[in-house]
């Protein structure tokens, strides 16, 4: 298994459940730009699961060596890996902000997806589940660089999706609403309308197992998403969301 | 850090509810940025213990330190941060062959919490206390250091922490051996007794099995008053197993969890309901004696397979109460007690009955003391003090104590046995209230 954005609420409880139903791989391959956090996962998988895991330090927005990866193969792989930077007000004109967001969640993160999309490819075989967001379904004010990085990466997963389909290997898109993670520590969510990892993980699981192509995690957003991609664009705009 | 303002709280009994400030930390400077920012706290785990044991104005959460360190699958030492729970210990262990040497009526419970209240179970007369089989573990105290406490580094502070109620510092993390299993399940045999001479009979008899425990009716009177029946129990060899079971001795069955989805209104407990329900568990079993396999989840944790059980006692909550007198007073003072509840009609479904073993003198703040331990469940009411109180008079006339794990509302001079645990920043309510009486 590879994941990609391994430290991630999301991520974790993913590996487990899938652990818990008793996969295992020759290998877990676990991407992140913190190795030191990384660390601590994967003692943490290996005494639990007995799982063996590999670190491999990749940071989305520095100069990436392909080479250094060449040796890793998986039939699943997992990505959470994402960037929220600062919201629009401040960070709208942050050249450094708007870059890292744009490299974490689509530019430079697409290569590296495409990378292995291209062995499992070639080997006919193999499920993609990555996870794109609600803020890119569509553009707002309060967020936009972040969400219009998230819906080129769902266009994105929806044309390999289509592209591999005929190539026998499964993509699937994960549109996760609020969740209780750390990246949204400091942000006040409403409570119904916000996920616990382990909620998310069953979630995903379930349409793993079920080859879903698209999953809302939970269900509620997909019809408050419904709403808000069909409100007029001339109401919309005057809207403050 | 995450910080959850004044958050309301209440431990597994409902009873009572605070308004606190929830710290909740997931790095080593986390830790020690809390509790530099408060000037009282204690640790909570996951608030499964009844009464007032966990509270305090300011808590410092340990549920998101939830990681293993080290499992070796050789020799079974496992190693695991102090959020870790039981149940996620059993997840892992049993499959390669271990299991939790010393475990309380559910796997709920963190690691951490584990040590601090040195929990008993069902083999106490055997191997004694959860820390009988500690390696060591890590505490942060005060000033934020880190202790390493074992047998032989910092023992003072080993010893004060173990069932020190959270009242020296923080359990970071700990190292501690499983049991060697062959087979997931248990060899049991229930056994019917008709009152209280009979059920300690059962118990002397059955000095040479690991696990022993009785479920008792304690709303029974005159010759029937002790009603119980007997459980006891080994681990299953592989060879005694039968051969569906040896295809996969180590796993058992995923069974549909039960949930409580709403407090039961009030009028749902009372001394009828209980009647019936205890005369359906005693009745369930038509034979005397009954003998069969069954998995570990079943012996050790039937009450685990019921989501949100402590609903059914309504919003009031309940309280559990917890004593042990020595065995020489044991017989006259169970009698006595059970006697007192009968009276009282304040009933209660979960009646558990053990017999102690020796305790190990050097873990002084343990609970446990060689004798008789009964532990009750009543609802709260109006008239619940007052039972209390009578109980609480008995149990010091023969001599026992309160299980402070499970206090509310007892009087103070049965829960006022911990030593050298005394710290200006780690306080708990229960432990001011106690300390109160302690000045008077």
């Amino acid at each position: 298994m590879i994941v990609l954005g391994s430290n991630s609420d999301i991520s974790l409880a993913f590996i487990e459940k899938v652990l818990k139903e008793g996969q295992r791989f020759p290998m877990m391959y676990l991407f992140t730009s913190n190795v030191d956090k990384t660390m601590k996962l994967a003692n943490h998988i290996e005494a639990k699961y007995d799982q063996k895991c590999e670190i491999i330090e990749f940071d989305l927005t520095k100069k990436n060596n392909y080479q250094t990866i060449e040796h890793i193969d998986s039939d699943l792989l997992f990505c959470a890996s994402g960037f929220l930077g600062k919201n629009t007000e401040e960070g709208l004109y942050d050249i450094e902000n708007t870059m890292k967001i744009v490299e974490i969640n689509y530019s430079k993160l697409i290569f590296l997806i495409n990378f292995f999309a291209k062995k499992m490819e070639a080997k006919g075989s193999g499920t993609i589940i990555a996870l794109s967001s609600v803020a890119g379904e569509r553009g707002r004010q309060s967020n936009f660089i972040y969400g219009s990085a998230k819906a080129g990466f769902t266009a994105y997963l929806a044309g390999l999706r289509n592209y591999l389909f005929h190539k026998k290997v499964h993509v699937m898109t994960v549109i996760p609403g609020f969740m209780d993670t750390e990246m949204t520590a400091d942000i006040e969510t409403p409570k119904p309308l916000t996920a616990q990892p382990d909620q998310a993980a069953d979630i995903i699981y379930k349409a793993y197992k079920k080859k879903r192509n698209i999953v809302y995690v939970t269900f509620v957003w997909w019809g408050i998403m419904m709403i808000i991609r069909n409100i007029p664009e001339f109401i919309f705009k005057k809207l403050k969301m | 850090m995450r910080i959850n303002k004044s958050k309301s709280i209440t431990n597994w009994g409902l009873y009572p509810s605070i308004k606190t400030n929830e710290y909740i930390p997931q790095s080593i400077d986390e830790y020690k940025e809390a509790i530099s920012s408060s000037n009282k706290l204690i640790a909570r785990g996951n608030g499964r213990c009844y009464g007032d044991a966990s509270f305090q104005n300011d808590v410092i959460s340990t549920k998101k330190w939830n990681k293993f360190i080290d499992f070796d699958r050789d020799r079974g030492f496992i190693e695991v941060e102090a959020g870790v729970l039981l149940s996620d210990i059993l997840e892992a262990s049993v499959p390669a062959g271990y299991f939790i040497t010393v475990t309380p009526g559910t796997k709920f419970i963190t690691v951490g919490g584990a040590i601090a209240s040195d929990v008993h179970g069902k083999n106490h007369h055997v191997d004694g206390c959860f820390s009988e089989h500690l390696v060591y573990f890590d505490l942060m105290i005060e000033s934020g250091e880190i202790v390493r406490c074992s047998r032989n580094d910092n023992p003072e502070l080993f010893w004060s922490t173990i069932g020190g109620m959270g009242l020296t510092g923080v359990i970071l993390s700990a190292r501690f051996l499983l049991k060697k299993i062959e087979t997931a399940y248990i060899r049991n045999e229930a056994i019917q007794a008709k009152n209280l001479d009979e059920i300690f009979k059962l118990f002397e008899e059955s000095e040479s099995w690991t696990y022993t425990v009785a479920w008792l009716d304690c709303l029974q009177k005159g010759d029937s008053l002790g009603k119980s029946i007997m459980l006891r129990g080994e681990h299953a060899t592989l060879d005694e197993v039968s051969e569906n079971i040896k295809k996969n001795p180590l796993k058992i069955k995923k069974k549909p969890k039960l949930n409580i989805p709403f407090f039961f209104p009030n009028f749902a407990l009372n001394p009828l309901s209980i009647k019936v329900f205890n005369w359906l568990y005693f009745n369930k079993q038509l034979k005397k004696h009954v003998k069969n396999y069954v998995d570990y989840d079943q012996f050790f944790y039937p009450l685990d397979m019921v989501h949100n059980w402590n609903r059914i006692y309504g919003k009031n909550g309940f309280i559990q109460y917890q004593f042990v007198i020595p065995k020489n007073n044991g017989l006259e003072g169970m009698r006595e007690i059970l006697k007192t509840i009968a009276d009282s009609g304040n009933g209660s479904f979960l009646v558990v009955l053990k017999l102690f073993g020796e305790s190990n003198s050097k873990a002084y703040n343990s609970f446990p003391q060689p004798g008789y331990t009964l532990a009750l469940d009543f609802k709260v009411n109006k008239g619940l003090k007052k039972l209390i109180e009578k109980l609480d008079e008995i149990v010091e006339r023969n001599g026992g104590r309160i299980y402070r794990t499970k206090d509310a509302m007892s009087k103070p001079s049965l829960t006022n046995y911990l030593k050298n645990v005394d710290s200006t920043k780690f306080e708990s309510i229960q432990n001011e209230r106690i300390n109160r009486f302690k000045k008077q």
